[in-house]
């Protein structure tokens, strides 16, 4: 009887740890919506006026797509692999620059471009679908960025 | 959806978010306790083993040699495709039968098959079809088939869990393991390991202990309702052919391969990981191609290496505690290996769900044009797969649902092997504490991977 007594404490505690795990999460999720308003800014600091100009063609009051940079030095990405998140259907365009000659891949949109020393590669998309791409150079299969697309 | 990390498919699911795993880890907190004091007191899972007969007409159909001599022809035909299209084929991994079929159709969906249906692979397994051709020509001709070797159980499971390793170590370690070259030439050194062991050591021996997916599908095949005894098909519990002990040398390094595997998988594309192999091409710009990929192959399998040792040496430390709390006479290393397999079960659904599903699709359009010669067999290479057919929800529901369902299954099976094993109902109770700890140390890491960013 002891024994089952102990195995009911034992229970109650956990619950009360799940009940306290559960309102941490609620906390926790306020603070994640709160770090994805901070990376918006980062987003616009990015964009560089010479490439918007020239991506005008879409209907004038879509937001500017959002720009992913990358600049490849001996077939790695300079300062390591760059991150950048946007929401479902916005517009990216991913800009790589390369002192080696590859082909750059965007993963589960497929699209391909290559990529040179004096030839830069620009892959333009619309981010429809949701979940993290590894963007790599296909021939040295390494990879150089990743696009997040939140539903 | 070529390579990077995972076999194939550079494309992630989004991380599971915090409110899933805090709700989640509570969820299994609380049902691992409660589970603790209220579970069966007497073993349940042995008794209800034995299952009952299926009705005699699916039996005759089931087992019946006809049956079998057609999958094992399609299964030869599928094997000789899969070799024919990763050597002849196109080299490019997107429009190649051969990536899509070995890293999602059969790694994914046999695990899946197994589970739902028993040990499948037994009859579709291509290597043993071609053995047991062998043997009834051989026999056809009043010569008697007889293995090189005297049959030995010596070596336990570990050549087993060691081709499993090297199948690992390609789809996770290797910088390009859809490509079908490599591939091809994986898939035929494979055929020779498991048709030189079986002509060596002799079919069931190899089966049982060297063919590392035989291996793997039969432990998975034991949570399924189905099962074959005396050479007939019995209906019984799911998981109970999990119960009792395994004293097979090498299970535990294999189910930890098994389970290690699958969570580097998941750690491997998380942004530390990524970062530090970027780190590693960048310290070694200027080198020639093979070195860097020799470097970063090498630093995935020291990655891979130490998640299996890392799932290894944390079950021998429950055990090990486990035998102190309870004083037990001798060592307690088989007797809680087989709840392990649910969970690892668990871990393969919560990492490749999304995977089967989307990446599964493209088979439907590749099987027009195995070759990527631009080939219609089908009429069906125009096909477009839904990238978007389960929603990021979904995938978590699915991902959290398989870690829990999983961890309860591996909790009852340990739970009866406990009350079986001791006769006081304190030390059964008692012997439970490390295991539990082991097994929410599992599932809340899993967990943990999955919500990487």
């Amino acid at each position: 009887m002891r024994r089952r007594r102990l195995v009911l404490t034992v229970a109650l505690a956990a619950a009360l740890l799940a009940a306290g795990l559960a309102l941490a999460s609620c906390g926790g999720d306020d603070e994640a919506t709160a770090t994805t308003e901070t990376t918006e800014p980062t987003t616009t600091t990015v964009t560089d006026p010479a490439t918007t100009t020239t991506t005008t063609t879409a209907p004038p009051p879509a937001p500017s797509p959002t720009q992913l940079r990358v600049r490849v030095v001996g077939g790695a990405p300079q300062g390591g692999i760059a991150r950048e998140s946007v929401d479902r259907g916005d517009r990216v365009v991913v800009h790589v620059t390369s002192d080696v000659s590859d082909h750059v891949h965007v993963h589960g949109y497929d699209h391909f471009a290559d990529v040179g020393p004096g030839m830069p590669a620009r892959i333009r998309f619309r981010a429809t679908i949701p979940g993290r791409f590894v963007i790599e150079l296909e021939d040295r299969h390494a990879q150089i960025a990743e696009l997040t697309v939140t539903p | 959806m070529t390579v990077v990390a995972h076999g194939i498919g550079g494309v992630r699911d989004l991380p599971v978010p915090e409110s899933f795993f805090f709700t989640t880890a509570a969820i299994v907190l609380v049902v691992s306790f409660v589970a603790l004091g209220a579970l069966w007191r007497r073993p349940l899972l042995e008794r209800h083993a034995d299952g009952r007969l299926l009705p005699r007409a699916f039996q005759t159909m089931l087992l019946s040699r006809a049956l079998r001599i057609l999958l094992g022809a399609i299964s030869v035909g599928l094997l000789v495709l899969v070799l024919s299209t990763a050597f002849f084929g196109t080299s490019l991994e997107l429009l190649n039968f051969a990536p899509t079929f070995v890293f999602v159709a059969f790694w994914l969906g046999l695990p899946l098959l197994s589970v739902l249906f028993g040990d499948v692979w037994r009859v579709l397994s291509p290597w043993r079809a071609i053995a047991d051709a062998t043997v009834w020509a051989i026999e056809r001709t009043g010569r008697v088939a007889e293995p090189l070797l005297e049959p030995t159980q010596r070596f336990g499971r570990y050549p087993a869990a060691l081709a499993l390793f090297a199948f690992v170590a390609l789809e996770l370690a290797h910088p390009r393991p859809a490509y079908p070259r490599t591939l091809g030439v994986a898939a035929a050194l494979y055929t020779y390991w498991a048709l030189a062991g079986m002509s060596v050591f002799g079919r069931d021996t190899w089966t049982r202990r060297g063919e590392g997916f035989a291996v793997a599908f039969e432990l998975l095949s034991r949570i399924a309702p189905f099962a074959v005894r005396d050479g007939s098909i019995v209906v019984r519990w799911p998981l109970t052919g999990l119960a009792g002990a395994d004293r097979v040398p090498g299970t535990l390094v294999f189910v930890g391969v098994l389970l290690g595997s699958t969570s580097f998988d998941g750690f491997s594309r998380s942004t530390v990981w990524q970062n530090l192999l970027a780190d590693v091409r960048t310290s070694m710009a200027g080198e020639p191609q093979w070195a860097i990929d020799l470097a970063t192959t090498l630093t995935n399998v020291a990655g891979l290496a130490s998640f299996v040792g890392a799932v290894v040496v944390t079950y021998l430390g429950a055990v090990t505690a486990t035998r102190r709390l309870v004083r037990a006479p001798r060592s307690l290393v088989p007797d809680f290996v087989l709840p392990l397999v649910p969970i690892a079960f668990a871990y393969l659904v919560a990492h490749y769900f999304s995977l089967f599903v989307i990446q599964g699709q493209f088979l439907y359009s590749l099987a027009s044009d195995p070759f990527g010669r631009g080939w219609d067999l089908f009429g069906t290479v125009d096909f477009a797969p839904n990238l978007t057919l389960v929603s990021p929800e979904t995938v978590w529901y699915v991902q959290v649902g398989a870690l829990v369902v999983g961890h309860v299954a591996g909790l009852a099976i340990a739970h009866d092997r406990a009350v079986a094993l001791f006769e006081s109902r304190s030390d059964a109770l008692r012997s439970q504490y490390p295991m539990l700890a082991l097994m929410v140390l599992y599932t809340v890491g899993g967990l943990w991977v999955l919500s990487q960013g």
